[in-house]
């Protein structure tokens, strides 16, 4: 039987192992960074038309050691919430904590998918390093883990509603760091990164309603109604209206705007506020959802 | 479309700062409204006035189609109306989500924006509405230049739209009540939030109401204030029957006994009662090696029948049993309905019981004697439109599965797309 003591014994070997993938990465850049004019021009010269592109996202080929580390790490990382889920005899989704393990999970398993799919080095170590934050907070705050799941989570909704929305999370924070770095190079011509952030939003948006639907249907199972307006229901709508409004926008735009940009800026702040800030509103007195208060 | 050519506010082809000032104007109309007549009356849309509503829905798409080469139309159903609408919406949505929001019936001060109560306030109500008929009729437009494999656009616009009508306009037939029923009795009045007695067409006769609970924790309390210890970061101990020793602090903890349904002994030890008072127990030895502490006893949680029981470790601090938390409770029932028909059934969170119309949920129970309770609430829903609501939400649900396949899809066409 497993507990949260076992916790560091699983979590330091990943992250040493994640450590090491960034390093390689990092010492890889390094190396290359010499050769980067001449790779530029090859690249610029053998696109179609003349459009920009930017050194960073030429064609730069995926390091495979850092992947293979990478997923090493991510099958020790996942042993643990196996075990955990097995000694719970439940799937380990209701604290806080809890959350955290899977969100370091699904970072780490999609930032692998981005960096291996789109090949700019910062999905990797991004991921990388904000599932590792996610490991440091569990470590040093660990949290009363209650074995108990209250009768209103007990539904077969609950793994997809959770997965679904920490996934969405996932893709809209890489989303939201690629509009952060066009944003700040002040010019929006690399069509790599572009067309990353629109792929993505598309991705994350899916997952997003996914999770907000299949919730709908569980609330009208657990509680009574499919839509209640609660707190925690308003910020997701609220959401949602951002994302939906990005690609609809993109849909009769060529270029991508400033505008546009800082929209995917702001919905991400709109995530984050349905995800943790709910619970600190004065809006939020007497949320069915929040459940981490009582813990 | 040829948007490359400078043209000046309200001529012709109209994009984005004609929508805007659309939204715009209609959300300061709805705020007039708001001021002089107070929040939107949904009861206005009852049976049958609601069918009308979506049959003007339906009769200006139809109009839109008819005309739609038209430049109005072609704006009107046009993307940058979709967008700023969608916009003014997320803008009422973020005040609904920043101002505590009220239910109806309550006396209090109503904010004279309707910004308390954003669902029923005009503007809201407005843009609501011309969401639904853009999202009407840019569907129809779509479905004029019917393709096969624009079937992602389909299930997600048609789903949303069904769901937005009937969740918005069913809400007016919408009916929720609770129902307390006692064991051994029949109930088929209810208490509507204005406090009026309600006699529905469905009765409720409760035969058992059954609970089961989860094994309890073990905490530490300050006798004096209560708290748990230690205060801001209590530690619990969650017994175990097969990892039988534990810790908090510096109390190292080992379970002797646990007994999940115990009565109390005359000599203070506990025996296995299956019965409605009774309540978990265990027995622990407890050691605290840097003062020497060792002791071993019973704790108990206590409820209404039994006293708890705990340990004392020192002068200020006590071991205690938390207070089990519910895993599971149902009530066995009979629900008559008009028709003189009895169904036997049994409800319980998350799983509840469809008798025509209605919806019968397990809702509450008497929490002070738990298990005991002989009482069971129900929560009774009416919804005429339900089926609606699970079609588009069932379409909605298969066009975002396509739209995260899509998303995939999209990086290959993309190169060349989004070149001029
Ligand atoms: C969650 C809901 C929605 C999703 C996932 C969604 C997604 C999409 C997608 C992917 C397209 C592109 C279709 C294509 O080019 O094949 C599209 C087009 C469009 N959508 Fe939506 N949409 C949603 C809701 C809405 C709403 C609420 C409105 C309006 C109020 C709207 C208005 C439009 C318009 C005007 C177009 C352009 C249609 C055209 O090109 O003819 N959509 N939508």
């Amino acid at each position: 039987m497993i507990t949260w003591s076992s916790f560091s014994w699983f979590a330091l070997p990943t992250m040493l192992l994640w450590t090491l993938a960034i390093l390689m990465i990092y010492r890889r850049q390094l190396h290359s960074e010499g050769k980067v004019s001449t790779e530029l021009n090859v690249n610029t010269s053998s696109e179609k038309g003349n459009i920009p592109v930017h050194a960073e996202s030429a064609k730069i080929s995926p390091l495979y050691t850092s992947a293979l580390l990478t997923i090493t790490g991510i099958l020790i990382f996942g042993t643990f919430i196996a075990l955990m889920w097995v000694s719970l005899d439940r799937p380990p989704m209701r604290t806080m904590g809890e959350t955290r393990l899977w969100y370091t999970f699904f970072l780490s398993v999609i930032g692998l998918i981005m960096y291996l799919k789109w090949r700019h080095h910062w999905i990797l170590s991004f991921s990388l390093v904000v599932a590792s934050v996610f490991i440091i907070v569990n470590l040093a705050k660990p949290e009363i883990h209650s074995k108990d799941l209250m009768p209103a989570l007990q539904s077969v909704w609950f793994v997809p509603h959770v997965i679904a929305y920490i996934m969405s999370y996932a893709f809209l924070s890489a989303a939201t760091i690629a509009a952060i770095i066009l944003l700040y190079r002040k010019d929006y011509s690399d069509r790599s990164l572009i067309s990353l952030t629109d792929n993505v939003i598309y991705i994350g948006f899916g997952l997003l309603m996914v999770g907000l639907l299949i919730g709908a249907v569980w609330a009208k199972e657990a509680w009574g109604h499919y839509w209640s307006w609660d707190p925690k229901e308003t910020w997701a709508f609220i959401t949602a209206a951002g994302y939906l409004m990005y690609i609809h926008i993109r849909l009769r735009e060529n270029k991508i705007r400033r505008f546009t940009l800082w929209l995917v800026v702001f919905s991400f702040v709109l995530l984050m506020i349905t995800w943790k800030g709910v619970n600190y509103l004065p809006s939020a007195k007497g949320s069915v959802h929040v459940y981490s208060q009582q813990d | 479309m040829n948007d490359k050519i400078k043209r000046a506010f309200w001529q012709a082809p109209w994009g984005y700062k004609e929508s805007i000032a659309v939204v715009g104007g209609l959300s300061f109309v709805g705020l007039m409204l708001q001021l002089s007549t107070g929040n939107f009356n949904f009861t206005l849309l009852e049976y049958p006035v609601g069918l009308l509503a979506i049959v003007g829905l339906i009769v200006l798409t139809g109009l839109m189609i008819w005309r739609h080469k038209s430049p109005f139309f072609v704006w009107f159903s046009g993307v940058p109306m979709s967008v700023s609408v969608i916009g003014g919406v997320l803008f009422f949505a973020l005040i609904m989500g920043l101002v505590p929001q009220h239910g109806d019936g309550h006396a209090h001060e109503h904010s004279p924006l309707g910004f308390d109560t954003v669902t029923r306030s005009w503007p809201f109500v407005l843009l609501y509405s011309l969401l639904m008929l853009n999202l009407s009729m840019v569907t129809a437009r779509r479905l004029l230049n019917f393709k096969w494999r624009d079937y992602a656009f389909y299930l997600n616009h048609l789903g949303l739209l069904l769901l937005l009508i009937a969740a918005g306009i069913g809400a007016a037939d919408l009916r929720r009540y609770v129902m307390h029923v006692q064991e051994e009795a029949t109930e088929w009045r209810v208490f509507s939030d204005s406090g009026d007695m309600i006699e529905l067409p469905v009765a409720i006769h409760l035969k058992d109401f059954y609970m089961e609970e989860y094994i309890p924790k073990l905490a530490i309390i300050d006798k004096k204030t209560g708290e748990t210890y230690p205060s801001g970061n209590p530690q619990m101990w969650q017994i175990d029957t097969l990892n039988t020793k534990g810790e908090i602090m510096e109390w190292q903890i080992e379970m002797l006994e646990y007994i999940h349904e115990a009565v109390r002994n005359s000599d203070s030890t506990y025996r296995h009662v299956p019965m409605p008072g009774s309540c978990p127990a265990v027995k622990v030895r407890v050691i605290n090696a840097s003062t020497g502490f060792d002791r071993t006893g019973w704790i108990c949680g206590g409820n209404f029948a039994q006293l708890y029981m705990t340990m004392e470790l020192n002068e200020h601090l006590n071991m205690v049993m938390t207070r089990p938390e519910p895993k599971l409770y149902r009530s066995e029932v009979i629900v008559y309905t008009q028709s003189e028909k009895a169904i036997p059934a049994s409800i319980e969170v998350n799983k509840p019981l469809k008798v025509e119309n209605w919806f019968i949920y397990q809702y509450s129970y008497d929490s002070d004697r738990g298990k005991a309770s002989t009482t069971s609430s129900f929560e009774l829903v009416y919804d005429p439109w339900l089926s609606w609501v699970y079609i588009g939400l069932w379409m909605f649900i298969a066009g975002s599965v396509l739209l995260i396949w899509e998303g995939n899809k999209k990086s290959k066409i993309s190169k060349d797309d989004h070149l001029e």
